[in-house]
């Protein structure tokens, strides 16, 4: 179906309403991430109906709901208030700027604690709704290759292509080169990437020119970020 | 509820700092919003066990993504409410929760006095977008609110308001593409 304005009007509109089902939703989630100006519509609608929400009543929730999500997140064992581990603080606050792409509703892989090595990592880089993941990862760890295949994903627009990187836990992302949207691509890490990516467990994919970044970190938004689990 | 600016700015930098990692700021957002969040998720859900797994799966998600707010999105509460909002809706969709409107169902909406949908929901709803509410025909009007405040499929909706799917279909449709020129003036 061509993205007609008038498409993208109505289609964005009933997706933020919760009308738009299926199907033609998860076609349209396609849309957002390939389309700067449907991400647009998607957030003229989300900030607009959002004033439908002020007026609902408030309802405390029990108290069950806190003590879950600090579970599910760090942990029981863990006290409160000792620092995160993870994605560092340099991580956000530069990459934000970049992540136009932010509609997109990215089902993170947790991993529980670190195991001890030897293990092998894998993973899957989803995107809420689609049943598919977009790509499955997996690493064999004898020769440091990482293997994706391609599941759900699709070409990005004309004159782009996605770059895969592997966020470490301080410093700049590594770059793992261009990745196709379909087949099997099987990248060799260096033993840097290979070292950081043991440590962050942490890939993302950018959306660059063609041929990938001009300059060695991500120019393009990002598109997704997933930590692996290990095997 | 007004929302001030300071609040907006509060919550703009209780994101920042959750986007660093600040496990207080966190637990400040939660205390801030959770009961607002937690009424739209009930709301929407109609069933408290399900509008507490949204409740948990969204603040999860604050958490993730704290980083990715950024102002183009509208307001820091907006975009979070957002995150709730379609939660609910994919752990609705998922469960096939509702599949069906029972009469019970239609009943525990009903306030009694005027359809489905409570008076107070359809007033508020109606000052809010700057009175464009008002310029849709009562029945695009109501698909659109029980659209949003209830989750409704149009089957739902169909049944809700004795209505074949296809005319709900175009109520949606056309109300939204009005209310969108009406907002635009």
């Amino acid at each position: 179906m061509k993205k007609t304005p008038e498409r993208i009007e109505a289609l964005a509109a009933e997706y933020v309403l919760g009308s738009l089902r299926g199907a033609a939703r998860r076609r349209f989630e396609q849309w957002m991430m390939e389309s700067t100006r449907v991400r647009r519509e998607v957030w003229f609608w989300e900030e607009k109906l959002g004033d439908l929400a002020r007026d609902v009543p408030e309802n405390q929730p029990p108290a069950s709901v806190w003590n879950n999500i600090e579970r599910r997140l760090w942990g029981a064992q863990e006290q409160p208030g000792k620092p995160a581990r993870g994605i560092g603080r340099w991580f956000w606050p530069s990459w934000s700027m970049l992540a136009t792409a932010a509609v997109l509703v990215l089902a993170v892989v947790l991993i529980q604690q670190p195991k001890p090595t030897g293990e092998q990592l894998s993973g899957a880089i989803v995107q809420a709704n689609l049943e598919d993941p977009l790509w499955l990862v997996s690493e064999s760890g004898t020769e440091n290759l990482l293997k994706l295949r391609s599941v759900a994903a699709s070409a990005a627009e004309a004159g782009k292509d996605y770059e895969l990187w592997v966020v470490p836990e301080n410093g700049q992302p590594l770059s793992l080169g261009v990745i196709p949207a379909g087949g099997v691509h099987r990248v060799r890490l260096s033993d840097e990437a290979r070292e950081a990516l043991s440590r962050s467990r942490t890939l993302a994919i950018s959306l660059e020119p063609t041929g990938g970044s001009p300059t060695g970190a991500p120019t393009g938004p990002i598109l997704h970020v997933t930590k692996l689990y290990s095997l | 509820m007004t929302q001030t600016d300071a609040d907006q700015d509060q919550l703009m930098r209780l994101l920042m700092k959750i986007s660093q990692q600040d496990r207080r700021a966190f637990q400040e957002l939660y205390e801030h919003i959770a009961a607002r969040m937690f009424g739209l998720c009930l709301r929407l859900a109609g069933q408290r066990e399900l509008a507490e797994e949204a409740l948990q799966d969204a603040f999860i998600q604050i958490w993730h993504r704290a980083g990715e707010y950024h102002s183009d999105r509208g307001a820091p509460l907006g975009w979070m409410m957002t995150i709730a909002r379609y939660r609910t809706l994919d752990l609705i969709r998922a469960r096939k929760v509702r599949q069906t409107v029972n009469d019970e169902d239609l009943n525990e909406l009903d306030d009694g006095r005027d359809g489905p949908l409570e008076l107070s929901l359809r007033e508020s709803g109606a000052q809010k977008l700057t009175g464009c509410l008002d310029e849709l025909s009562d029945v695009q009007r109501d698909s659109i609110l029980l659209s949003y405040y209830r989750g409704f499929t149009h089957e739902e909706l169909a049944q809700a308001l004795s209505s074949p799917i296809g005319t709900v279909k175009s109520w949606i449709r056309r109300g939204l593409m009005a209310l969108k020129r009406c907002l635009e003036q």
